[in-house]
């Protein structure tokens, strides 16, 4: 049944037909949920007592920093299906996902540099996290100009699905080089082992930020993959009675 | 294997714009890096690796930019990938041959220039190891990036794959800083050489797998 239900929702005409449903719904929960936690962590969340009010920046910057990270790694996945499978849906959504992830990442590098000035006095440093992020901004970026590089778009699609799950290698580098490297950047306060050594007052706001967030970047990722796969199949049957 | 690495070395042998053209490069880097600077020898010592390290990249993506693609443009790949049944063995057999003659080579003038600009003798063959390795990984990588952008310009290669090479250079930099300061540098040299072997063993299934894309 779930095999089946696979199948059926790889097809993008099924994607784009299941996703016209869930598209408003996860757009406006995830807009809400998003302002419930910036409300929350700009307004009533306590002042930090060493950085002040300028840790608030905390609820955008460590929200972007996850998914720049996350939707790289949802691309390799989708990349690994492309290649083994050869799901052509997959292929859309990495190239629907790309331009995400550069905003994002463009997100996370910007709201860092503004945490910086008044935390390290610098708004820049040659830090193993930020340097690998950008590095992760530069992948992103070459990702897209690979796909556009070529006429042939299936080629496009396979050179660009190898291109990602080569990359994947730089994913677990940026989220251990705090602790592979003596970096300025701190090292993650919420780990698996050791829980949260954040207070409850500032860690509720950042998680409903983080959800928010996630669900706005599914419904943004639902969006660039709907408008893709229409353009790319434009000239299929289903493509011309649906538009 | 052996017969694709002579045929290699053979081509190879022939192409000298391919293989001394990069060699001149790094030495010409290496010569004109002193003139930049200044002639105090605590900045030469102090700022030399940095320049051999980013000599080492730059040229290595230089001397794998037409790895694959005089190959392709001739039809002798297509030719291989249809006779080859192991097509991976092709582009290892490049890969090692390309390392082997234009890399190692590389390796040796900058660990010889490192012992103009403070490092002793003693030292430098520590240098020479640590930088063979690099141009190991760092072939492999490029010579990806090649395969990727095998008809469409160096440009694009460089954007696919020098984000891949940029963790090397900081390991690179950390097993520079070992053999300055004298401590830990057979652990920073296994991972190095570990990473280098398992590159070799992955990377040329990919790239066969992204030059069959091509010519499919």
């Amino acid at each position: 049944m779930f095999t089946s239900f696979i199948h059926r929702f790889s097809a993008p005409k099924s994607f784009v037909e299941v996703t016209a449903i869930f598209f408003p719904y996860v757009m406006t929960i995830g807009f809400l949920v998003l302002s419930v936690g910036w409300i929350w962590g700009l307004a009533f969340a306590p002042e930090d007592a060493i950085q002040g009010n300028s840790y608030r920046i905390i609820f955008l910057h460590v929200p972007a920093s996850i998914y720049a990270q996350l939707i790289y790694f949802f691309m390799s996945i989708c990349a690994l299906m492309h290649l083994v499978w050869r799901v052509k849906l997959a292929a859309y959504l990495i190239k629907a996902a790309a331009p995400v992830g550069v905003i994002i990442t463009f997100i996370a590098l910007f709201s860092g540099s503004i945490w910086g000035i008044p935390t390290w006095g610098t708004w820049w440093q040659w830090d193993a996290r930020i340097t690998s992020t950008l590095i992760l901004f530069i992948m992103y970026l070459g990702i897209i100009t690979l796909h556009s590089s070529f006429s042939n778009a299936e080629k496009a699609d396979r050179l660009m699905s190898i291109l990602v799950v080569v990359g994947v290698v730089n994913i677990p580098i940026i989220k251990k080089s705090v602790d592979w490297w003596s970096t300025l950047h701190q090292p993650a306060s919420i780990t698996v082992s050791e829980g949260a050594s954040i207070d409850p007052s500032m860690l509720y706001p950042l998680a409903i930020s983080a959800l928010g967030m996630g669900l706005t970047l599914i419904a943004l990722g639902i969006m660039t993959s709907r408008l893709y796969i229409l353009t790319r199949e434009k000239n299929k049957k289903w493509v011309q009675s649906y538009v | 294997m052996l017969n694709f690495i002579s045929s290699e070395i053979f081509k190879l042998r022939h192409k000298l714009r391919s293989w001394l053209g990069p060699l001149l490069i790094m030495i010409l880097v290496l010569i004109a890096f002193p003139l930049s600077i200044d002639i105090s020898q605590y900045d030469l010592n102090k700022f030399f690796f940095s320049v051999i390290v980013v000599a080492l990249l730059m040229i290595s993506f230089l001397a794998t930019e037409s790895i694959f693609s005089e190959d392709y443009e001739d039809g002798s790949l297509e030719q291989l990938h249809l006779e080859e049944k192991d097509f991976y063995k092709v582009v290892l057999a490049k890969i090692i041959t390309y390392v082997f003659l234009i890399g190692f080579p590389m390796a040796l003038i900058g660990s010889v220039f490192s012992i103009a600009n403070g490092i002793s003798l003693q030292d430098a063959p520590k240098i020479f190891i640590i930088l063979a390795a690099s141009t190991l990984i760092l072939f492999n990588v490029f010579a990806f990036g090649s395969a990727l952008s095998i008809n469409k310009g160096s440009m694009l290669g460089v954007l696919a794959s020098l984000p891949l090479a940029l963790p090397v250079i900081v390991l690179l930099g950390r097993a520079v800083r070992t053999v300055q300061y004298g401590s830990g540098f057979f652990e920073v040299l296994a991972l190095m050489v570990g990473i280098g072997l398992i590159v070799t063993a992955i990377m040329p299934m990919i790239i066969s797998a992204t030059l069959k894309t091509h010519l499919e």
